[in-house]
This record gives structure tokens, C-alpha cells and sequence, in this order.
């Protein structure tokens, strides 16, 4: 058999249908919501020079082709695989991600031969330290104070378990029988993974698959250079500011995007972003330029070591996001949502038709509360994470409480099962009324939570950084509204701005985490008026935001049911007139 | 005994079965589908087979009226009730984007618009208590607001109904006497289980097509009385059971993915019969193909899905007939995407304008074209010679559109796509199979649709099943599964605690509500108590896992509160599914499941219903896996092969709506009821 078209094509969905069976496995038999409801996991298949030959679709896209780091590191620092190994990794130094997110992979030889690897990192509720839930957040000072560091480490060497080292990993870290059944997970999809390999090579032959599979990556490659090269040659950027921890004394962090096309060449510098920073914001990732290029070039194609050859990065080393060991990074994917959308809007002009303006724009926006139930003597972690407004688009409004882009198909966490388990009452899950950012298509809408806590606990309640700025409009459509978090202890009458981790509050304090809208596309001014009215009958957009934001003025008509408000025609015309004149002498 | 009628609409067509079980006579009829008035293709196809109602026992009926009506976006001007603070559940839903770097991503349009969705002051907590009690003056307030929205249908899902859901019959009970011309739904009578956006989905799509379902099925059983029809209607659910009327206007919801179930169960039934009660049944149309896995007899189910798919789709989560689709069909369009990679489909040339070889104006190359092209199809016989194909036009269109292109020949392109199409076909039917933890070599494939016997074949060969069975009818087969069709609902109520804390007294209780209501209802369908049967389950979970498995208990382990022969069933379960279990680990239960079913007797095709004396067979040139050099095949017509015939492949079998082909290798056998049975060569 030889790499002809039709066993290309046969491969092309044979090797990421591998990678989502492991998924499929991975999600089933785990014990922890990041990983069954985030899918904050990726599963790969590479060779053994690191070249990524299939990822699993789904899960969060901030994963996206980082593996091969860690495979180039561990090729060259384990010198002897076995058949059998299975190897754990999250050190900062080559991952550059926060200490939650362990590595797990397993070699896979062929004919006695190390051909490559299967790999699965996922996200751990808790590996010590300041770790649990989400991560650790700005709290972590330094990698030390975030949990537990492991340097490529065989946990089972040929089949044979490291009883000690795992002894030692259960007794250092708070939810063991989580962590230990997640690693369990990983290491039966892993496995799993490794079977299918071999089925696939013994029908192909170890020559057809290596051929198919650089035919594969061609493909890829010259899919995105014809995308890109439709694009105007020039040099496009953008910038905006992100908040970083007010303790940490470095000022907010800056974000340019320089995006250079030529031809069907695409670079990505950011090089104008800030360095590395004294709070946890800090990583090593590739991942905000390449889901930037991914969403310009093949956004639903599956992706391979070959969907990125066409893009060159500038990420020199001491940038905030090629941070150097040991800079905490507890934090490390929060500002990439923004970093994306600043490389997006800087391709704006060349995409008019193509780009919305911005969405929430930052990860965060969790539900995080925990500690020991008295009632049960357990302890627990709550843990949601929750959708915001994306930006309105060229042609129709923006989506509202959705995951941001670095999220894909993260799910919230519904409130009948998460007061199943916990001890709270989710009191409100609500659209925020006139978050969306006007524009002639209106920006999503942010969410507005309100959990009411039972028992003692901790809540983690991070502002997020797109506060000071918040999402921007395009086209002169106005800015989403901004995140907010807010607490209420009993007794107290008034709510309170809160930005802190591991908040101990006392039983009946209610929280709020309010998300941020998207931004608005276009002048508000422009917006067809019965559509403004519409939003009045859904209470999307207020009758004083109607008016202020868009020149539209509602009437009551006496009316029952939705047609109770309707459009006042003449008032509406003069208002929009006087707000046009206004806006052309400034 | 006496006669059934079973008549399936489909997309294209209305198909009808007749069989009489006291004569053995059976016939069969197809027409155009009417979809201005569904009921004038069911006359239509009365007449043509001279069906005389009065004299039937059952009529079985398969309608895509509620799928329709979701997908069309048709159905009723709807209201959603909900509690206080959770107003947007329905509208947020899971916050989930699954086309991740698609920043243009469609999220699923909802039913009810945000300003007709009303909060009601009411709250009960997850352990069933009244946390804020839902008063008189509450409903009443209510009411006044919905009337201003003048609603056609209500639904109403409050926060954990399923546990307790007597503030939701109180406020049903309001609305049905305020709005007695709405058509209401309460989340608890459709759906008791947790996960509120799940269950309002669920709760919304049954009131949006409620009016336009129940209004069907009104008007369908008056045809059938102007016909004088004494006997019993039955409604086709998604489950892969039927029921009757009154059920399925009361939760038409359940009705929505009746369309592959009919072929299923003849599949499961036909395995049954021939003595292979595991089956894998597969069915190839004109867009897409469709696997789905038999064991031991029982159709696989899951506990719902995604109306329109998963990443835009609206939930149902009743049970369904757990089917993976793919889009391959004989309509399959084969293309050259923009870097030079052969693909083919989804994209399809559908019923119109169709293949190039139907000369209808279809211009792109399928898998229709490239098995005409390769002498696999009969250009001449088709539809019985009915529609004559162009195998010329075929041959241009492969030519110019993708062998050149490719630097191929035609053989060569028309070979590669169909080896792509199977590829994609195999992935579909692993995806039931050896995904789920089942081993294909322990199946059987059972072939149907228009292209299922054409393609099943090369499939078992990719996945070392060793047989293929190609049924009766295999272009009428979903109709002809309806007379094979038991009656079935499905209970469920949400119990979660951990299994040793778990109250197996209010388990118990639980169970004997589902079979008391179970067996009352199946009582009103008219099933004696000896074809009464209910099957009890349990959801059970590893504590801290999300996903489940639903094991199944007899009524008596949980009577003698067997809780460490139930989890041993789970353990083993997981270690099949996955491939790992967990004895150390502490189970939890989730939920209680019930399906109570009413067997009903099932249509026998009589030995000799075929058959001439010897089978004669003509010649062809065929091209099978080698592109440069044709086989000469031998072509059997099916009618003319009578009961222990034997063909030996390379052949080919040929019948009016379906083809057959025979690798080099393979053995096919003729059954005394007529199915063939393919033993798969090399296994």
C-alpha cells in the first residue's frame, strides 16, 4: 500500500478519530467537573521528534498543538522508553502553564522501534499548595506556592507502578481520590490510544502512514497560505490594555498585536507586549497566537503539526507570554482571550466582513467556593465557570453567556446539580440587562450570578482584567459593559466590590460574579429602531439605554403582552437628528 | 390475527407494508410524500395497494411531523414558565461553544423569546423542601401576565420539579383552567431528571410542536375512520417502541427521531429469527448512512440527544435509538477540495437533481455514479428498469471532475471514492461497536436501504464481522420494522445519593409507581397482562464521576436490597464500556429508569414466499478492487433464487430498489424465509 489520495483521505480521519476515542474514554471515566464538564484536557498523538500528527476536537482550544514541547524535552532527558512507561510532567519551566494542568503520556513502539507518543494533559482539581479548583489564581507567589512540581517522572515503568512517588502524590494533594482516579483516566485512554496506533500501522505498514502523514501536514499548510493570501499584503496592529493585580505594582499589562502579511506568509509579533510580570499572570504558550491564526486560516478543520508551518511567531523570551522559570504562572491563560482578539482586530480592515468586535475577553468569570461541610465532615469544591457577551458581528448581534475563545466547549455548571452536591443556593443566573455594547449589532449580553453560600468556606472571587477597559466595539459600536464582583456578609445591607482569593466568608454571604458584555459592531445610531424595540420587550436593553444609546424612544401603547412598549416613529427621528448633529460638532 | 398496515413517511417517499398474518400475504406500496397534507400520501398509498381498513387489526405509524416542525421552525407560539432567577436557563443554556476557534459560531436558536419566558416566585431546594412555598395570588399574578402574550402553547419547568414537583402541578393546574385552549406542558410529566436547561429544552420543544403533533394525529385517526378503520392506531417514538395516540399527544416530544427505528427493530427481529441475536444494523440511503447495535436482542438507546446536532441543536433527553450517522449516501457528491485532496461528501446531489446518471441535471459525481461506473450497478435494471442510468454521463462526470484532475483513470477515481465513502462508513459502525466497548467480530451487519447491500459487504471485510444479511425488503424495511414494533415507555426519576446511603425503600417505591402506572397504561393500549414486561435500571456512577451507566436490576435485588450484587453488575459494566474499572471505589446511584413494554405478535415472512425453480445467472464486467482489470461477475436477480441457494463471489444479486455485491470470497446463502445470508470471505 502507498500514500495514494484515497489513503491519505482514509488516514485524515483515521488519526484524529483516534485522538477523540481517548477523549471519549478520558471524559467518561474521569472524577472531576474540569475535566467531564470544562474539557479542560487535550489528547494528542506525536511522533518522537514532537510533531503533532492528531489532536482531539473539542475540549479548550488554548491547548491547542503545545505538546510538542514537552515531547521534544522528555526524548531528550529520558535517554531509555520502554514499552509500558507512563511519564508525569507539569513543571513551569517547559510547560508554562499553571501546575494543575499534568501531562501524562505513554511511547509507543513499533516493531521494537520508539515511533512516538499518545499524551494527555488535564486539568487536576488539586495538586497542593494554593492549586484547588480552577488554580491557584494571582494567590501563588511562586511555582512553590502553587502545588506540586513534576520534572518528567516515570510514575509507571514498564508496566510496573512507582507505588512510592504515587503514595507520595495522594498524601500532598487535598481531593486524592479526584486526582488519582483522573490519572487512572489518563492512563487507560493513553493506553487506549496506543492500541489503535498499532491496529492502524499494521494494516498501513509503518512507510504509508509516515508518508500519509506529511502529505497531511502539506495539505494543511498550503489550506492556510491560500487563506491568507487573499488577504491585502501590508502590516495590520492593534492594542489595548488588560488589568493586572493591583498588588502586584507592575500597571496594567499592554497588549499589541502586529500581524505582517506577504504573500501567503503570516507573522504574528508581539513583541510589543509587556514582559514578564511580578503577579501569576505569566506563561509559555504559543496558544494565543495560533487560535488567533487557527480562527483566520481553518477554524473547523482538524489540526495537525502542519497547520501552523505558514505562521511565524515573535515571542521573545521575558515576554509576559515566554515568561522564564521560576516567574509564577498559576494564572497563565487569563489575559490570552484578549491577546486573540487584539491579533482579530487587528486584521479587522482586512476582514471587514469576517470580524466581530470583542468578546468578554478574558478567562475567569468561575464560581469557585470551598472548604469542609459541616454536615458532612467532607470536603468540598464548588466550581462553574460562567459565559459573558460576545462582540456583535457584521451582520447580526453577538451571542450572549458564551465561553471565551480560548474555552470551546466548556459547560457551565447547572445549578440543579450544583446545589446536588454542595452547600449553596444559586439564587440568580441572570442576563445583565444593557451589557451588550450598542452598536448597529448589539454585543452579547453578560451574565449576572448570585450564589448564597451554607456553611463556612473560602470563595476565590479574582476580578478579571478587562474592568478598567472593557471589551471594545468595532465600527463605532460602544464598549460591553465591565465584570464586576461583589459580596454581601449577613447582616450588611450594601454589596461590596470584592478582588480576592481564598475570601473566607461566613455561612448566608451572598456573592455576585457579573461577566462582561461583548462590544457593540457599527453605529448604535444605525440600528434599525423596531429592532431596539424588540430588545425593550425582551429586556435586553433598558428604555433610558434605548434612548441614550440609540436614539430610540419607546412609547407605551396601553397595550398587554410583548407589543405593551412600542416605537415612537417622530420622536425617534428628531432624537436621532439632534444625537448626529451632537456627534458631528465634537 | 388478521392484517396490519404499516406506512412510514419519509423525506421522499410514503412507504406501506400490508401483511396478513392468518393468509401470509403481504404487499407493499410507495408514494410521493405529500407535505402540504401528509394524510394524502397515506390515501394515496391505501389505493395503490388496495388496502381495505375495515378489515385490519393495526395500523403502525411513522410520521416526521415533529421533527419537521422543530426544523422548519413552525411549531406554536409558546410561553416558558419558569422559576424566579433562573429566567435565562433556557436562553444560556450551557454557555458551550463547541466550533471553538469559529468566532462566528451559531449558538442554537431558541424556541421562546426571551420576553415571553415568565418568572414565577417559587423555590424548592435539591432535597425537595419548600424553600419559598408558591402561593395562590402567585399563580393567579402569573396567569394575568401570560394572558397578554395570548399563548397557543405553555411549558413549565421549574427548579428541582423532579424531586418534588408539586409547586409545578400547582401551577399546571392553574394555566390548564386559565388557558383551557393552550396546549400545556410540565417539565416533570415529560422528563424527571435534573439538569434544568436539559429538562426546559426537553419541556419547550414538546409544547412548541405539541398543537401542531396533536392536530396531525387528530386528523389522521378521522381519515381513518372515513375508512372505516376498527382496529388500533400506533404511533412510532423514538425509543424504538410505538404508542398510542392519546400518549403521543401528550408528549409528542418523543416522537421526534422515530424515522431509523422502524429498520432497526426488523433488524434486531431478523437476527433473532435467524439465530444471531447480536446485529449491527446498517442502512445506506441517498445522503447519509446509518449504524446502530443490537445486543442481545435490545436495540441500544441513549438517554437523548441533540435535535439538529450537538453544537446548535436543541436537547431531548428522552431515550433514543442510539444511531451514528454519517453523511454517505448513494447522493454522495466526490470533490477536490481547494489543496488537491479527493473528498467525498457531506455534501449531497439528494433525491433532486440527483446523480449525474439520473439525467435530472445533477452535474457533480456520487457514489451512485462511481458504482455505475465500475459495472457494480445495473444501469438498465434499476427500479426494475423503471429509470434507465446514463452510465456514460456517469463516466464524464468522474472524468472531468476528478480523474483528470487527479491524474487518475475513471476506474481509479471511481474505486477511491468509494473507498473514502466506506471509510467513513466503517467509522460510523465502529463508532457503535468497538467505541462502546463491543467487538464487531461478535456481530452481524444486517444491510438495508437503497446502497446497503452494495456497501455493508466492504465494510464487515474492514471490520472482520463475518456476516452480512440482507433482509426482505430492504427498500421498505422501516415500514416492514413496524409491524415487528413492541409498545414501550419510559420512566425515569432523578434519586441521587451514594449506594451505601442509598434509600433502597424509596427505590422500591419508586420502582413499583413506574410499573403500576406502567402496566395501567399498557392496560389502556389494550395489552393483556402476559405481554405485559417491566425492565428496571439504575443510573450508577463512581462517586465524583459525571457520566453514568445504566445498569439493570431485577425488581428483586432491590426488594432484598442486593447493593453489592448491583454494583458488581456496574463494575462490569464500566470494565466492557472502558476498558477499566474501580472495585475500590465507592458507586453512587443517580437516577431510577423504568420501560415498561407490551409485546405485540410480529410479522412472519412464510418459507416460499420467492422463488423459481434455479437460479440462472448473466454476465458482466465488473471492476472490485483491481482498477486496471475487470472481473467477470456473475448477476443473479433475487426473485429467481430460490431457499438454500448458494452464490459464490465475485457476484452480484440484483432485486428492483437494492444490489447486492459479492467480493471473491464471499458466500451467500438463501434462507427458507427468503433473507440472504453473506458469509464475508477471509473470516
Amino acid at each position: 500500500m502507498a500514500a495514494d489520495p484515497i489513503t491519505v483521505e482514509v488516514l485524515r480521519s483515521a488519526l484524529p478519530a483516534i485522538a477523540d476515542e481517548m477523549s471519549y474514554v478520558l471524559k467518561r471515566t474521569s472524577y472531576n467537573m474540569m475535566i467531564y464538564e470544562v474539557g479542560d484536557y487535550s489528547c494528542a498523538i506525536l511522533d518522537k521528534d514532537g510533531n503533532l500528527l492528531a489532536q482531539n476536537g473539542g475540549g479548550v482550544s488554548h491547548f491547542l498543538a503545545d505538546m510538542g514541547v514537552v515531547i521534544r524535552d522528555g526524548v531528550q532527558r529520558i535517554k531509555k522508553f520502554e514499552p509500558g512507561d507512563v511519564i508525569l510532567m507539569n513543571h513551569q519551566a517547559v510547560c508554562g502553564q499553571h501546575l494543575n494542568n499534568m501531562c501524562v503520556y505513554t511511547p509507543f513502539f513499533w516493531q521494537g522501534e520508539l515511533y512516538g507518543f499518545t499524551i494527555i494533559r488535564a486539568h487536576w482539581i488539586d495538586v497542593g499548595g494554593y492549586s484547588t479548583g480552577f488554580g491557584a489564581g494571582m494567590a501563588a507567589a511562586d511555582p512553590w506556592l502553587e502545588g506540586l512540581q513534576f520534572n518528567q517522572l516515570k510514575i509507571y515503568k514498564a508496566g510496573q507502578p512507582n507505588e512510592e512517588l504515587l503514595a507520595m502524590i495522594s498524601d500532598n494533594i487535598r481531593y486524592p481520590e479526584s486526582s488519582m482516579g483522573d490519572l487512572d483516566a489518563q492512563i487507560t485512554a493513553c493506553n487506549l490510544g496506543l492500541k489503535r496506533l498499532e491496529e492502524l500501522f499494521q494494516k498501513y505498514g509503518e512507510g504509508t502512514v509516515t508518508e500519509c502523514i506529511e502529505r497531511i501536514f502539506a495539505q494543511s499548510e498550503a489550506h492556510c497560505r491560500q487563506v491568507i493570501s487573499e488577504f491585502a499584503d501590508g502590516t495590520y496592529e492593534f492594542e489595548t490594555e488588560f488589568d493586572d493585580s493591583a498588588a502586584a505594582q507592575d500597571g496594567p499589562i499592554r497588549i499589541h498585536a502586529k500581524v505582517t502579511v506577504a504573500g501567503s506568509d503570516m507573522t504574528i509579533d508581539l513583541s510589543g507586549c509587556s514582559k514578564q510580570r511580578n503577579s501569576a499572570i505569566n506563561s509559555r504558550t504559543l496558544a494565543a497566537p495560533y487560535i488567533a491564526y487557527k480562527a483566520l486560516t481553518s477554524p473547523v478543520d482538524p489540526v495537525n503539526e502542519g497547520s501552523f508551518r505558514a505562521l511565524k511567531v515573535i515571542l521573545p523570551e521575558g515576554n509576559f507570554m515566554m515568561a522564564q522559570f521560576p516567574v509564577p504562572m498559576a494564572s497563565w491563560s487569563t489575559a490570552l482571550p484578549s491577546v486573540i482578539d487584539a491579533i482579530l482586530a487587528a486584521m479587522a480592515p482586512a476582514r471587514k466582513s469576517m470580524t466581530p468586535a470583542a468578546h468578554k475577553g478574558a478567562m475567569g468569570d468561575a464560581l469557585t467556593f470551598f472548604g469542609n461541610d459541616p454536615r458532612t465532615g467532607k470536603r468540598f469544591v464548588v466550581q462553574s465557570t460562567e459565559g459573558g457577551g460576545w462582540g456583535g458581528r457584521p451582520f447580526e448581534d453577538g451571542p450572549s453567556a458564551s465561553c471565551t475563545i480560548c474555552q470551546g466547549d466548556v459547560r457551565n455548571g447547572p445549578i440543579e446539580s450544583l446545589e446536588q452536591r454542595f452547600p449553596i443556593v444559586v439564587e440568580k443566573r441572570m442576563m445583565r440587562t444593557d451589557s451588550g455594547g450598542a452598536g448597529t449589532f448589539r454585543g452579547g449580553l453578560g451574565l449576572d450570578v448570585q450564589v448564597r453560600n451554607l456553611v463556612t468556606g473560602r470563595w476565590n472571587l479574582t476580578q478579571t482584567g478587562r474592568h478598567r477597559v472593557p471589551p471594545w466595539g468595532l465600527w463605532g459600536g460602544h464598549t460591553g459593559g465591565k465584570p464586576e464582583r461583589l459580596v454581601r456578609k449577613p447582616g450588611e445591607n450594601d454589596w461590596s466590590p470584592v478582588n480576592a482569593n481564598w475570601y473566607q466568608v461566613p455561612p448566608e454571604t451572598r456573592a455576585v460574579v457579573r461577566s462582561a458584555g461583548g462590544g457593540g459592531w457599527g453605529d448604535p445610531l444605525e440600528r434599525e429602531p423596531m429592532r431596539v424595540i424588540e430588545d425593550i420587550r425582551d429586556g435586553m436593553v433598558s428604555i433610558e439605554a434605548a434612548k441614550s444609546e440609540y436614539g430610540v424612544v419607546a412609547k407605551m401603547s396601553g397595550k398587554r403582552g410583548l407589543e405593551a412598549v412600542e416605537l415612537d416613529a417622530e420622536a425617534t427621528t428628531r432624537l436621532r437628528q439632534q444625537m448626529r448633529s451632537a456627534h458631528a460638532a465634537e | 390475527m388478521g392484517a396490519h398496515v404499516a406506512l412510514d413517511i419519509g423525506g421522499t417517499f410514503t412507504d406501506l407494508v400490508y401483511f396478513n398474518d392468518s393468509t401470509g400475504e403481504l404487499r407493499h406500496a410507495k408514494s410521493s410524500t405529500t407535505p402540504e397534507d401528509f394524510t394524502l400520501g397515506i390515501e394515496n398509498c391505501l389505493n395503490k395497494a388496495h388496502v381495505e381498513l375495515g378489515a385490519c387489526e393495526t395500523f403502525v405509524h411513522g410520521a416526521t411531523i415533529a421533527i419537521n416542525t422543530l426544523i422548519e421552525q413552525t411549531g406554536a407560539r409558546t410561553v416558558l414558565v419558569t422559576t424566579a432567577g433562573a429566567r435565562d436557563a433556557y436562553l444560556i443554556g450551557r454557555g458551550n461553544r463547541p466550533e471553538a476557534y469559529n468566532v462566528l459560531f451559531k449558538r442554537t436558536t431558541p424556541l421562546v423569546r426571551r420576553g415571553m419566558i415568565v418568572e414565577v416566585n417559587e423555590r424548592m431546594t435539591a432535597r425537595g423542601e419548600a424553600l419559598l412555598p408558591l402561593s395562590e395570588a402567585e399563580t393567579a399574578a402569573v396567569c394575568e401576565t401570560i394572558a397578554g402574550f395570548e399563548p397557543e402553547a405553555i411549558a413549565v419547568c421549574f427548579l428541582h420539579s423532579y424531586v418534588d414537583p408539586s409547586h409545578e402541578q400547582a401551577m399546571g393546574r392553574a394555566l390548564r383552567r386559565a388557558f383551557p385552549k393552550s396546549y400545556v406542558s410540565l417539565s416533570h410529566e415529560i422528563l424527571r431528571q435534573y439538569r434544568e436547561y436539559e429538562r426546559s429544552s426537553t419541556t419547550v420543544v414538546n409544547s412548541y410542536i405539541g398543537p401542531r403533533v396533536s392536530t396531525y394525529l387528530k386528523r389522521l385517526e378521522t381519515r381513518l375512520e372515513g375508512r372505516k378503520f376498527p382496529g388500533t392506531l400506533l404511533i412510532m417514538q423514538s425509543n424504538g417502541g410505538v404508542t398510542s395516540v392519546t400518549s403521543a399527544s401528550r408528549a409528542p416530544v418523543g416522537l421526534m427521531e422515530s424515522g431509523p427505528v422502524g429498520g432497526i427493530n426488523a433488524s434486531a427481529e431478523i437476527g433473532r429469527r435467524l439465530g444471531f441475536p447480536q446485529v449491527i444494523a446498517f442502512d445506506m440511503g441517498g445522503t447519509t448512512a446509518k449504524a446502530s447495535v443490537v445486543r442481545d436482542g435490545q436495540p441500544a438507546t441513549a438517554e437523548g440527544y441533540y435535535v439538529g446536532g450537538y453544537a446548535s441543536g436543541h436537547p431531548v433527553m428522552l431515550p433514543v435509538v442510539d444511531v451514528v450517522e454519517v453523511g454517505a449516501g448513494g447522493g454522495s457528491i466526490g470533490w477536490i477540495d481547494s489543496v488537491g485532496a479527493l473528498k467525498v461528501g457531506p455534501k449531497s446531489a439528494g433525491a433532486s437533481p440527483g446523480p449525474v446518471c439520473y439525467c435530472a441535471g445533477g452535474e457533480e459525481p456520487t457514489i451512485t455514479d462511481a458504482n455505475l461506473a465500475l459495472g457494480r450497478l445495473n444501469g438498465e435494471n434499476f427500479l426494475g428498469g423503471d429509470m434507465p442510468l446514463d452510465t456514460a454521463a456517469a463516466r464524464a462526470a468522474l472524468k472531468g471532475k476528478l480523474a483528470d484532475k487527479l491524474g487518475l483513470t475513471v476506474e481509479e477515481a471511481a474505486l477511491g471514492m468509494l473507498k473514502i465513502a466506506v471509510a467513513h462508513m466503517t467509522l460510523a459502525v465502529r463508532g457503535v461497536s468497538i467505541e462502546r466497548g463491543y467487538d464487531p467480530r461478535d456481530f452481524i451487519l444486517v444491510a438495508s436501504g437503497g446502497n446497503g447491500g452494495l456497501h455493508a459487504p466492504l465494510i464487515a471485510r474492514e471490520l472482520s464481522i463475518p456476516r452480512v444479511i440482507l433482509p426482505v425488503l430492504p427498500a421498505h424495511f422501516s415500514a416492514v420494522g413496524m409491524l415487528m414494533t413492541d409498545i414501550r415507555h419510559d420512566y425515569v426519576q432523578t434519586h441521587a445519593r451514594s449506594m451505601a446511603e442509598a434509600d433502597f425503600a424509596a427505590i422500591r417505591a419508586i420502582c413499583e409507581t413506574f410499573v403500576k402506572e406502567g402496566k395501567a397504561l399498557l392496560a389502556s393500549e389494550g395489552v393483556a397482562p402476559e405481554h405485559q414486561e417491566v425492565r428496571l435500571s439504575l443510573d450508577i456512577r463512581y462517586v465524583g464521576q459525571e457520566f453514568y451507566l445504566n445498569t439493570p436490576v431485577a425488581y428483586d435485588e432491590v426488594v432484598r436490597e442486593g447493593r453489592d450484587g448491583i454494583r458488581k453488575h456496574f463494575d462490569a459494566l464500566h470494565q466492557r464500556h472502558y476498558g477499566q474499572s474501580a472495585e475500590h471505589r465507592p458507586v453512587e446511584i443517580v437516577n431510577v429508569r423504568a420501560n415498561a413494554i407490551g409485546q405485540r405478535a410480529k410479522m412472519e415472512f412464510r418459507s416460499g414466499s420467492v422463488g423459481a425453480a434455479k437460479a440462472v445467472a448473466q454476465h458482466r464486467d465488473v471492476y472490485l478492487s483491481d482498477a486496471k482489470r475487470p472481473t467477470r461477475c456473475a448477476i443473479y436477480q433475487r426473485d429467481a433464487l430460490p431457499p438454500g441457494t448458494k452464490v459464490r463471489g465475485p457476484a452480484i444479486i440484483e432485486e428492483s430498489a437494492s444490489t447486492a455485491l459479492l467480493q471473491e470470497g464471499d458466500e451467500a446463502t438463501v434462507c427458507p424465509t427468503g433473507e440472504i445470508i453473506i458469509s464475508i470471505g477471509g473470516n
